[in-house]
């Protein structure tokens, strides 16, 4: 029985001993985070990113108007990678007008600077024909689609006349760039992982989820195993 | 009687909490129904100028009237133009403002530097619709600029302390770009 028990003892030794070791490092560190700079300092490792599901960001609408990216989140609109403005209705299309990027949803057009700035929002008081399905250009000149016909104006946008033409540029959504869907990733979820954030995460078994969570339950059980088993052998050498 | 006494508290308890159910269901539905788009821009002008709607005009913010209007609103202004519709000596005001976290829709009257009329057109906050009511927005009836506020005081509504406020600051934002607009023409 004696030996059953030392050889049960030897082999849960063994696998309980990486996961004190694990416990013990990380536990260490977490008592020092301040000292350390844990939280000040960031991990960017791509699959560590992914993992966390922060590496990529969607957006509901992408449009690409001259070198800007017009993205849209929700109810946000970015310039690239910054907030621009807000919007109740989807965004459908845009195109680039002089110095204007004018970006077109169902019930107005959403003006912006060339810098991204919000000039104005021109709906139907403005003028601007309702139900408007998508816009675009024909030899320079703003053309919206509506669901009640085709409509053209000039650069002040606030007067539309009835039209029937071919060959309109439409606007199109495009792919978010690499370049700014990784600004954009940055604007929502920071700068990457706290060091902090992974070491604790490491130390609970949540950075492998609930697997995590049940595999440090296991090991916990075999650390008391192993303690009583230790117990038991050392009570009948005394005995 | 232990008995009789048991079931006569737990008839008052069941009582009590469908009080409590009742009022949370009233308060859902209240808030939920203050969302809501209650008049569109468009149906706002054609009843202020009567059905002939006049040619909007705009506004630039820059400059000293950029400073001014960030000043009045507490917070930088967000955009470059403001639109209006003017005509016989009345201007209508389609402006927005953040209550809380969802901007607010108003529309204003003002005619010669004094406030004709404030309308909640659309409120998308969870709390606070009640700035929308008459009761409230006659307040506002005739007030006019003084040192760039409000000449008088406007009481406010419990729990919609933040719809207030920008009702309050977004009135004061009209009055002065009328008088801005004014003194341009």
């Amino acid at each position: 029985m004696n030996r059953r028990m030392r050889s049960l003892h030897r082999s849960m030794g063994a696998l309980v001993a990486l996961f004190v070791m694990m416990l013990a490092i990380t536990g260490m560190m977490l008592n020092h985070t301040s000292e350390l700079k844990l939280d000040q300092r960031y991990l960017t490792w791509n699959w560590l990113l992914e993992h966390y599901g922060v590496a990529t960001v969607e957006a509901d609408a992408v449009f690409l108007l001259d070198q800007k990216v017009i993205s849209q989140f929700d109810k946000q609109v970015f310039v690239d990678a910054y907030p621009a403005t807000q919007v109740q209705r989807p965004i459908l299309g845009g195109v680039v007008l002089d110095d204007l990027m004018i970006l077109a949803t169902d019930d107005a057009l959403i003006l912006l600077s060339p810098e991204g700035e919000f000039i104005e929002r021109m709906s139907g008081t403005a003028g601007v024909p309702p139900m408007i399905q998508n816009i675009g250009l024909f030899h320079g000149e703003p053309v919206i689609q509506t669901r009640d016909g085709m409509w053209r104006s000039d650069f002040l946008l606030d007067q539309w006349e009835r039209i029937s033409l071919y060959g309109i540029s439409w606007s199109a959504p495009q792919p978010m760039p690499d370049s700014v869907e990784a600004d954009l990733a940055e604007y929502f979820h920071g700068k990457g992982i706290t060091v902090e954030q992974f070491i604790l995460d490491l130390h609970n078994g949540h950075i492998i989820e609930w697997f995590g969570v049940w595999l440090l339950d296991v090991f916990a059980v075999l650390t008391i195993l192993i303690s009583l088993t230790g117990l038991w052998m050392w009570g009948r050498r005394l005995a | 009687m232990n008995r009789v006494i048991f079931s006569i508290r737990s008839i008052r308890s069941i009582r009590s909490i469908r009080s409590i159910v009742a009022a949370t269901l009233l308060m859902i539905a209240f808030s939920v129904f203050a969302r809501g788009i209650y008049q569109t821009d468009e149906a706002f002008l054609a009843e202020t100028f009567k059905g002939e709607i006049p040619k909007s005009q705009v506004v630039w913010v820059k400059g000293d009237l950029r400073k001014a209007i960030n000043d009045i609103l507490g917070h930088r202004y967000a955009g470059l133009r403001i639109r209006y519709w003017h005509k016989d000596g009345r201007k209508a005001w389609i402006l927005e403002e953040i209550g809380k976290d969802q901007p607010i829709t108003f529309g204003i009257i003002t005619a010669k530097d004094k406030v004709e009329k404030v309308t909640v057109l659309a409120f998308r906050e969870s709390r606070g619709g009640e700035i929308r009511y008459r009761a409230f927005t006659q307040q506002f009836d005739d007030a006019q600029l003084k040192d760039n506020d409000l000449d008088r005081h406007i009481d406010g509504i419990s729990g919609a302390t933040l719809s207030v406020r920008a009702m309050t600051a977004i009135v004061t934002l009209a009055l002065y770009l009328d008088k801005f607009t004014s003194q341009q023409s």
